[in-house]
């Protein structure tokens, strides 16, 4: 297997614990990503990602490859912030990977944020090795978009199995589906 | 895009809209070295760079919790001398608690991570803080600084099961309805 070097990467940490933003910043330089900002709030983060459309000179970085955000911040928390990023208008790239950080291991919990659009979710506590398995989860496995009435955000079905007809859901067939190439 | 598109057909809305992304980053990281279906990984070296750094930090994880204890102290305090506040402080002491049990076991401590969960879950609901939940949170705030004060690290032998079990014997002794 070949080594990637993540040296033109740019990514985004957004966490309001300052140990914690350091420690992923830190750790993310030291698997070799080259560009970091972090901010300390989801408020913060949209104003950055604004910042990167209009003046990626004063921002620091051309564009933003990926997210690393908490769930928990005030005022504006992770979630929010990720449904800005996938449905607000404004958003600079709504398909940016987003890695949803979080203490909150309930399937409920990871269930509300695939239904928000989270790439991936990296639950606290954790190692270095488990945020390189996350960042090659979204380099390695990029999964296409969905956009229906109700969702937009990465395919959530990550196992391409075949569904046995009488087990598939979707309620649609091949006329009315759309494919775009991005 | 879909047959119907690229004829002009009368426009149906599509009930679903796929949209492949080119990958970009992978591109980025292998400098276009690879095929499709190709993958690539971390070299190892930055992987145990990361990791001396992690562990580095790791090191001064009790100072920093200090902190946290001494503001959940502070918002303790702030319940008993002013009760008509207490559901604001308790909502306080639930964030920190949510902070606290995300962290513990990244750095060695997952008793703290335990205390914090425990918090977390019992002052769920701030606008009932009764004296019982007040008197459960100096429990988990005592427990808490057994742990850093003793540098009480991983699962902590017997004194870390004596922590556990006496913040137990506090959580049955002054749970009501309104404080679980």
């Amino acid at each position: 297997m070949s080594d990637y070097d993540f040296g033109l990467f740019s990514c985004l940490v957004v966490d309001d614990s300052s140990y914690l933003r350091t420690l992923m910043s830190t750790s993310l330089r030291a698997i070799g990503v080259g560009n970091v900002k972090t901010v300390d709030d989801g408020g913060e983060g949209i104003e950055f990602l604004q910042l990167v459309q209009s003046d990626p000179m004063k921002a620091g970085m051309q564009n933003v490859d990926i997210i690393f955000s908490n769930w928990q911040m005030h005022p504006v928390d992770g979630m929010m912030l990720l449904r800005w990023v996938r449905r607000h208008k404004e958003s600079p790239n709504r398909f940016i990977p987003f890695v949803m950080v979080t203490g909150y291991a309930d399937r409920e919990k990871v269930r509300e944020a695939r239904a928000m659009g989270a790439t991936e979710m990296l639950a606290k506590p954790f190692s270095v090795v488990n945020l390189g398995q996350r960042l090659l989860q979204v380099v390695n496995r990029p999964r296409k978009f969905v956009h229906t009435n109700k969702y937009f955000g990465p395919d959530r079905r990550r196992n391409q199995k075949e569904i046995p007809p009488d087990k598939c859901r979707r309620k649609i067939n091949e006329r009315d589906v759309e494919v775009t190439h991005v | 895009m879909s047959d119907a598109a690229v004829e002009g057909k009368a426009a149906k809305v599509p009930g679903v809209r796929f949209y492949v992304i080119r990958n970009v980053l992978k591109d980025k990281a292998s400098g276009g070295a690879l095929a499709p279906g190709e993958k690539g990984g971390i070299p190892i070296e930055a992987i145990q760079a990361a990791e001396a750094e992690f562990n580095k930090m790791s090191e001064d994880y009790p100072d920093w919790v200090q902190s946290l204890i001494d503001e959940l102290s502070d918002n303790y305090r702030r319940c008993i001398d002013t009760p008509e506040i207490r559901h604001e402080k308790v909502a306080v002491i639930h964030d920190i608690a949510h902070d606290m049990k995300g962290q513990g076991g990244t750095f060695g401590y997952p008793l703290i991570t335990n205390f914090g969960d425990s918090l977390y879950k019992c002052t769920h609901k701030s606008e009932e803080a009764s004296d019982n939940l007040v008197e459960l949170i100096k429990a988990h705030v005592d427990g808490m600084k057994a742990v850093i004060s003793g540098r009480v690290s991983g699962d902590g032998g017997e004194i870390g099961q004596e922590l556990l079990v006496s913040l137990e014997q506090a959580v049955q002794k002054y749970s009501t309805d309104d404080a679980a």
